[in-house]
């Protein structure tokens, strides 16, 4: 029977009383691709909804719907919820849960560890629950997701999570303990 | 003779908080809130430095960051900083300083003989003296002259500090906490836009606290209350904003030291702000110049608003006598605040006419005022012993200190940071922005106004105007200013030259020794333009860049060169404003977080079982495993043999994977490829090549067709994400009529090469159930397989020249999938092999990879020109054929053969032809290189003038790095199996 293997199985834990940063396991990520409006019609009567803004995710039976490109969308949900299945043959699907490790950093510090390595305005006023930004993290690609005022859910590429765990532990070290 | 003493009260320190530090190892005393340079001060420690070049016995100059003389070295070990202004330190318990440029001692300095031969060290000193008799002459004089002359030393000692960087962000950015600046923030926090006070002090106030008006001082107080109170506005203290750039980009950095920051938990001793502001408000002030006359830099010689400061703010005062000597009005407070605290105060005025104001406050605290009157000389030499006046009231007086005030230079550094050149005002002689970027506004004294009232009113309305831009434009209410007495207008009569009476050095750079006749002299030998005479004279250019210096030396040049003033321009302000400490540039981008470390998803596996790593590019790969040895020499020739005549299994997830899907996905590789794609079969796999729009090699790999509409695309692992950029270039720019999506799996799949004589066989063991039979997957076939419910895919393709396969599937099941494949086929003998081994198994094949597809060649040069379609266009085909591209003596592929065997072949190597002179770039160079298992010899690919051309032809491998030379043969770089037999197995 083959067995998942996380890309942060073997890292050691983070453990600090005010934040939160664990890896959060266990999603499928797809990737939708069209080439015109009635694509994007079809899939929102598959999904429920479609986001028309890059930024904002809206969430839908269970998934989190998030436009990623003008004509891109990812579609985040439970393990195995076999939308791919549902979506072939109506846009172009690429499966992608692989090729992302979920962090997840949750507590009132979180807004300052971000701040230490993203170039983005992580004010409350600014980045607010729902938002989400395609930036980079030592120099590496990131999706940050804020889910609340102090929860927020990092897709960094799995061959770079080490690094990103790392680097983010490491930023956070000042709330460790 | 000059004597400071503490106050018995009064000052902004808190004398129920004593602290201990220590100076050159001996215990030191001060109160919470003093400063390295106050605590001193009140210990009456005037001498506190030697002079950079002369060994000139100096004291505190200043009282902030411009101070020049005042320089110590802090820490210990690897936590050495050196060349810090005593006067931005704060004393804490423990702080040790050491005191620069003296030895054995401060009083006693053998190296103050540089004095003496003072006449030798005139502007261009070095460029005279030193440039002769050799070429090489410099080089041998440049570390003795380094030793004699200077500043601090830092250490070569790790820093175990940590520093960070921060990205902020906020509507208004306010620089500096003085009245405007206070104003200003108030103005804007009230607005309600996200405001930033960047305050490089340890306390909010500016000017304001170096005086004791009560009126003024609740004003303080009130406007910070509310400051704090405003959850919109973060006051940041101990942070100095160095730089402004491009789109509002301010660089601050932190001070945290005083908190004694333990890095152990993640506590930083400095911090980088990368803060994006919408606006800015730069209300960053002005600092006072001195006057220069003879012997002005004698330890006791201080600018008046630094006595000021010492006394107000520290209760630091001179002992019983202060001469203050001024061109200005503002040296009068100093005045009046010693004379209030009982000291004795004569001032000497350079105007003639002084307002009455002033005179009859002086006279109510019974001062001297001697008007068009200046200083002559300055007697003493450790201290001062008296001053000599000169001009109207002629005299000699005995004093404590010499207060003096040139004139205050407006702080247009950041303004002119985006490169807008500083203006000269003559109503207060000094330079004043030149003006500012749209979204940038100025406020009091860096404006030139001079004035509590006018200062809080100009903070104000920058503080409502940058709150405005940046979409906050509600009223709101006003910050009223403090209630002050007068409203006279600034007056000054600039004085540049010094009294022709002095005989003694008038010092213009304190802190690089640079004299009134220096700058004569440059000006005789033509050193004129105010850059010229920065760097022949090295004015502005210590750690101070010449903040107390610059404008008095302009105005000599000026002067010389019978220019005004206006005229002359200034040198250009670069960030920093103030020395940056390497480490807060660095920040966290340290050791491991230097830059990114990328790990296939096959790491844990082999870091468990014995891997050796080596870095490719970003990545982490397995090197060589242990069971083949346990050095990469012996390792990779077993596990080499072991592909060769058994089976092994390698790890490939580093290549690029592209998913290519869309009704015009067999266009876009038609276009991009040199080979067509457009009619491979669904279920085979295609070696492809592509050039840049240059004509020249950009990458190699293969693609499958997994349907009409859908490719699976391989890169190589360098250019994985070059060819990923392009393609997306391509489709939006290029040819957005294409209807293709592109989606990198480089990440999503992992890739595991299973490969040699016995590979099929393994991978019937690990599949069973899947027919991997020759008929049913040939040669450059795939199949898509489900194993355990996950969907695998089979690829038939060779890197190594063996019978070989291709694993790739979903990234997280890539290690149980692997362990799988060793336990199933391990009746068959297979073992992992590692990146050296599989580089070199693609070298005796004749393969070409990253180290021959350098951007630089073209297919011929490789050997693939056979490949282009003919009749179909692609990217790079017309400039493909470019005249010197296909040149006949280009540097081509070719393979080598060592013909030494007691010799090696080196990768690098330069390639001559045999009876060349071993001399300059050769015909060509060795691109890769390894031993070969089969031919039993070393063995290179390289490229080489004319290539093939020059197939039997026997050349010189010259490694002059190791001093070697090893005789070789050109050969097809197709060591093994050149109809590919093996391949098609």
């Amino acid at each position: 029977m083959l067995e998942r293997h996380s890309a942060l199985a073997n890292v050691a834990p983070y453990r600090s009383a005010v934040l939160q940063l664990a890896e959060a396991r266990g999603f499928s990520l797809v990737q939708a691709a069209v080439f015109s409006k009635d694509a994007e019609k079809e899939i929102s009567n598959i999904t429920g909804k479609l986001p028309a803004k890059i930024g904002t995710a809206l969430e839908a039976g269970g998934c989190t719907l998030m436009r990623v490109g003008p004509r891109q969308f990812w579609f985040v949900g439970a393990e195995g919820d076999g939308l791919a299945d549902k979506l072939t043959g109506v846009c172009a699907v690429t499966p992608l849960s692989h090729s992302r490790t979920r962090i997840f950093l949750e507590g009132a510090p979180a807004r300052d560890v971000l701040a230490k390595g993203i170039a983005l305005d992580f004010h409350e006023s600014a980045f607010k629950p729902g938002m989400f930004a395609m930036t980079g993290l030592h120099h590496t690609p990131l999706l940050v997701h804020c889910l609340s005022r102090h929860r927020f859910e990092l897709y960094a590429l799995r061959t770079f999570a080490v690094t990103v765990w790392d680097w983010l532990t490491d930023a956070a070290l000042e709330f460790a303990g | 003779m000059t004597a400071f003493r503490r106050l018995p009260s009064g000052g902004r320190i808190d004398r129920a908080a004593p602290v201990n530090f220590t100076l050159d190892g001996r215990r030191r005393n001060g109160f919470a809130g003093d400063t390295l340079a106050s605590a001193l001060l009140a210990a009456n420690a005037t001498l506190v430095g030697r002079s950079f070049m002369y060994h000139r016995p100096r004291g505190f100059l200043a009282a902030g960051i411009e101070e020049p003389n005042g320089l110590f070295t802090l820490g210990e070990g690897g936590e050495t900083e050196p060349n810090i202004p005593g006067t931005m330190v704060d004393v804490v318990e423990g702080l040790a300083a050491k005191s620069q440029n003296a030895w054995p001692s401060l009083g006693f300095d053998l190296m103050a003989v540089n004095s003496l031969a003072a006449p030798l060290f005139q502007a261009g000193f070095y460029y005279k003296t030193f440039m002769g008799p050799t070429k090489g002459a410099w080089m041998f004089y440049e570390p003795f002259i380094r030793r004699a002359a200077g500043l601090g030393k830092g250490s070569y000692e790790r820093d175990p500090a940590r520093y960070e960087t921060v990205h902020e962000f906020c509507d208004v950015l306010v620089v500096g906490s003085g009245p405007a600046g206070l104003a200003a923030a108030l103005t804007a926090g009230r607005s309600g836009a996200r405001v930033v006070l960047a305050e490089q002090d340890s306390l909010f106030g500016g000017s304001l606290l170096s005086e004791h008006d009560e009126a003024n001082e609740a004003w303080r107080t009130s406007a910070l209350v509310e400051l704090k109170a405003l959850k919109n506005v973060r006051l940041r203290p101990r942070t100095t904003a160095q730089g402004l750039y491009d789109g509002n980009l301010a660089v601050l950095v932190e001070r945290r030291e005083h908190l004694k920051p333990d890095p152990r938990k993640g506590e930083a001793r400095q911090i980088a702000i990368l803060l994006r502001a919408r606006t800015i408000v730069l209300a960053a002030g002005a600092l006072e110049r001195p006057l220069v006359f003879s012997n002005n830099d004698r330890p006791g010689v201080m600018l008046a608003s630094a006595v000021r400061t010492y006394l107000d703010r520290f209760g630091v005062a001179p002992e019983k006598r202060a001469v203050i000597v001024t061109n200005n009005d503002t040296a009068y407070e100093t005045g009046f605040d010693l004379a209030k605290a009982g000291i004795a105060v004569t001032i000497a005025d350079h105007r003639a006419t002084i307002a009455p104001e002033l005179l009859g406050r002086a006279a109510g605290l019974g001062m001297a005022i001697f008007p068009a009157t200046g200083v002559a000389d300055v007697e003493g030499a450790k201290s001062l012993a008296r001053v000599r006046l000169a001009g109207a009231h002629a005299a000699a007086v005995e004093c404590d200190v010499l207060a003096m005030s040139g004139g205050w230079s407006p702080v247009v550094h950041l303004s002119s940071h985006g490169g807008i050149k500083p203006r000269y005002d003559g109503k207060i002689a000094g330079f004043v922005p030149g003006g500012f970027a749209p979204t940038h506004f100025g406020a009091g004294a860096m404006l030139g106004t001079f004035g509590l009232a006018a200062a809080v009113a100009e903070g104000r309305e920058a503080g409502r105007r940058a709150a405005a831009m940046a979409g906050f434009d509600k009223k709101v209410k006003d910050v009223a200013a403090p209630d002050i007495a007068g409203g006279r207008a600034y007056s000054i009569l600039p004085a540049w030259a010094p009294p022709a009476t002095g005989k003694g050095k008038a010092f213009v750079d304190f802190q690089t020794d640079v004299t009134v006749k220096d700058i004569a002299t440059a000006h005789q030998e033509g050193y004129q333009s105010v850059e010229h005479l920065k760097r022949y004279t090295t004015l502005g250019m210590g750690t101070d860049q010449g903040k107390t210096s610059n404008i008095n030396a302009i105005a000599l040049m000026a002067g010389h060169r019978d220019l005004p003033l206006a005229s002359a321009g200034t040198t250009t302000f670069r960030p920093p404003y103030s020395p940056v400490a390497m480490g807060a540039i660095a920040g966290r981008g340290i050791d491991r977080h230097f830059r990114p470390t990328r790990l296939p998803p096959l790491h844990d596996w082999h870091k468990a079982n014995g891997a050796t790593f080596i870095e490719a590019g970003p990545w982490l790969r397995a090197w060589y495993y242990a069971w083949a040895g346990n050095s990469p020499e012996t390792a990779y020739v077993k596990e080499m043999e072991l592909v060769r005549k058994g089976v092994g299994l390698a790890d490939v997830s580093t290549l690029g994977k592209i998913d290519v899907q869309g009704p015009d996905a067999a266009e876009l590789l038609n276009r991009v490829y040199v080979n067509g794609f457009a009619k491979l079969a669904v279920g085979k796999a295609r070696y492809g090549v592509m050039l840049n729009d240059d004509g020249v090699v950009l990458d190699d790999g293969t693609t499958t067709r997994l349907a009409d509409d859908h490719y699976y695309m391989t890169t190589t692992t360098a250019q994985a994400g070059e060819v990923m950029s392009w393609l997306e270039y391509l489709l939006e720019t290029q040819w957005t009529d294409l209807k293709v999506h592109v989606v990198s799996l480089t990440d999503e799949w992992a890739g595991m090469a299973i490969s040699g004589p016995k590979s099929r066989e393994a991978l019937q063991l690990a599949f069973p159930g899947a027919d991997v039979s020759n008929e049913n997957l040939p040669y450059m076939g795939c199949l898509d397989i489900l194993h355990d419910g996950v969907r695998v895919r089979l690829l038939r393709l060779s890197f190594s020249g063996e019978l070989a396969y291709e694993i790739h599937l979903p990234a997280d099941y890539a290690i149980s999938l692997w362990e799988h494949v060793l336990k199933a086929a391990a009746p068959l003998g297979i073992k992992p092999y590692g990146l050296e081994a599989l580089a070199s198994l693609r070298i005796e094949k004749g393969h070409v990879a990253g180290l021959e597809l350098d951007h630089r060649n073209t297919l011929d040069d490789l050997g693939l020109g056979r490949m282009a379609g003919k009749d179909k266009p692609y990217v790079g085909r017309e400039l493909r054929f470019r005249e010197k591209l296909q040149a006949e003596d280009r540097w081509s592929l070719v393979g080598i053969e060592l013909l030494e065997p007691d010799k090696k072949l080196r990768g690098g190597a330069i390639l001559f032809a045999a009876g060349d002179e071993i001399k300059g770039h050769g015909r060509g160079y060795i691109t890769s290189v390894t031993w070969s298992t089969e031919l039993g010899k070393f063995i290179a690919l390289g490229l080489y003038r004319g290539g093939l051309k020059h197939e039997g032809a026997e050349i010189v491998c010259a490694y002059p790095l190791k001093n070697e030379q090893a005789r070789a043969r050109i050969v097809s770089p197709h060591f093994i199996d050149r109809e590919g037999a093996r391949l098609h197995a």
